[in-house]
């Protein structure tokens, strides 16, 4: 081998190398950017019922003494039909105060997922979550992410369901909880949340089949006292 | 027509296809993290912290090593990586489907509990074994047209008589 083709391999490996060593470069730096924006964080913006203590879930009367956690993507067909099935009647429960229910809306599903949570919340804000949370629910667009919810229909939305408040409008239009969904959702994933809807009667899970059995799960909330 | 004149072809395809493969499912999982995270928790075999952390990070290792395999840069390394990957994959479906776990094997995005019934573990599991044998070629034999990589000694590493 000449000097010169000795060079110029020299030269080749050593590119190679670096060519090699900037891929890895921008693989880590994609982990540690991965990492530190789905960490939650407690400088955002959240409604006034929401504590990092529970999880940063919308909670309903705080001080009942029987606890529910439901974790649901208002995107979500499944959540959807457990609404369907059991809607009424744990709004009821909530309306005559029997239970703290602490809503964990998740956002996986994607764009149309963060701007109906965040707007939710700031229903939140003027007491109208629950209202807001069925009427989604009955809305829910039939593909997901389809352009379907945005920020202006999901005003109407919020106005529909009694929310006439100039506050939420705003708060709709500006984002305001946009971040937040990002503490809900870093929250679930600490909490094994794998699925959706998923809920928790005093910090046990549902039983899988109860979730569209309404028999079912009226008898689970009666063995924890709730009638 | 004598194999060494196929192989640096094959190489090529196989590149092409695990390099494609991890780059795509790379992207659409990294383009997801809480989904990705909620697939890998779904599996139920790592702690929590463990499967949330694996749930970042692997996407942007899939798409480095797909990115490599394209190039064909630190072909044996990477197709080395995807391949244990995929044997990772088979395992992690097989033990789900042992157990009788209903879950998305979330390989492109998606992921976490699907209905009973809805689960597709044969084919993923084929598909991950196919993808597995591509690695194991380009290991043996990891120099292939257009590549980055450049090869001294061509004894160990298959036939290059043609270069």
């Amino acid at each position: 081998m000449s000097d010169k083709k000795k060079i110029n391999k020299a030269k080749d490996t050593t590119n190679r190398n670096i060519a090699i060593g900037m891929v890895i470069f921008v693989v880590l730096v994609g982990v540690l950017f991965s990492f530190l924006s789905n960490k939650t964080n407690s400088k955002v913006s959240i409604p006034a019922s929401v504590s990092a203590t529970n999880g940063y879930g919308v909670v309903l009367n705080k001080d009942a003494k029987v606890q529910v956690d439901l974790w649901e993507d208002f995107q979500c067909p499944h959540c959807k039909e457990f609404e369907m099935v059991s809607g009424n009647y744990v709004n009821d429960l909530v309306r005559a105060g029997k239970i703290k229910i602490v809503y964990h809306p998740m956002t996986f599903i994607g764009p149309e997922s963060i701007l109906a949570a965040a707007a939710a919340a700031c229903t939140a804000d003027s007491g109208k979550f629950l209202d807001m949370h069925t009427a989604l629910f009955n809305n829910q667009p039939a593909n997901e992410n389809s352009g379907a919810w945005t920020n202006t229909s999901l005003k109407l939305l919020a106005i529909s369901a009694g929310d006439t408040s100039k506050k939420t409008a705003s708060c709709i239009d500006s984002g305001k909880y946009t971040n937040w969904t990002n503490n809900v959702e870093a929250d679930a994933a600490k909490k094994n949340v794998n699925s959706t809807p998923t809920m928790f009667i005093n910090g046990k899970q549902l039983n899988q089949a109860h979730y569209l059995d309404l028999t079912a799960l009226k008898a689970d909330f009666a063995a924890v006292g709730v009638k | 027509m004598p194999f060494s004149k196929f192989q640096p072809w094959i190489t090529l395809i196989c590149r092409i296809l695990l390099g494609v493969v991890l780059l795509l499912a790379g992207y659409l999982k990294a383009k997801s993290p809480a989904e990705a995270q909620m697939a890998v928790r779904a599996y139920d075999v790592l702690p929590v912290t463990l499967a949330n952390f694996f749930g970042l990070a692997l996407p942007w290792f899939e798409m480095g090593a797909g990115l490599l395999l394209i190039v064909g840069l630190a072909v044996r390394y990477s197709a080395l990586f995807g391949a244990a990957l995929m044997l990772l994959f088979v395992a992690a479906i097989s033990q789900a489907w042992a157990r009788g776990l209903s879950i998305d094997c979330g390989c492109f995005g998606g992921g976490g509990q699907v209905a009973a019934g809805h689960t597709k573990y044969l084919q993923e599991i084929l598909r991950d074994l196919g993808l597995t044998l591509t690695g194991v070629f380009l290991y043996r034999f990891p120099q292939g047209k257009f590549g980055i990589d450049k090869f001294e000694s061509t004894s160990e590493l298959g036939d290059n008589s043609e270069r």
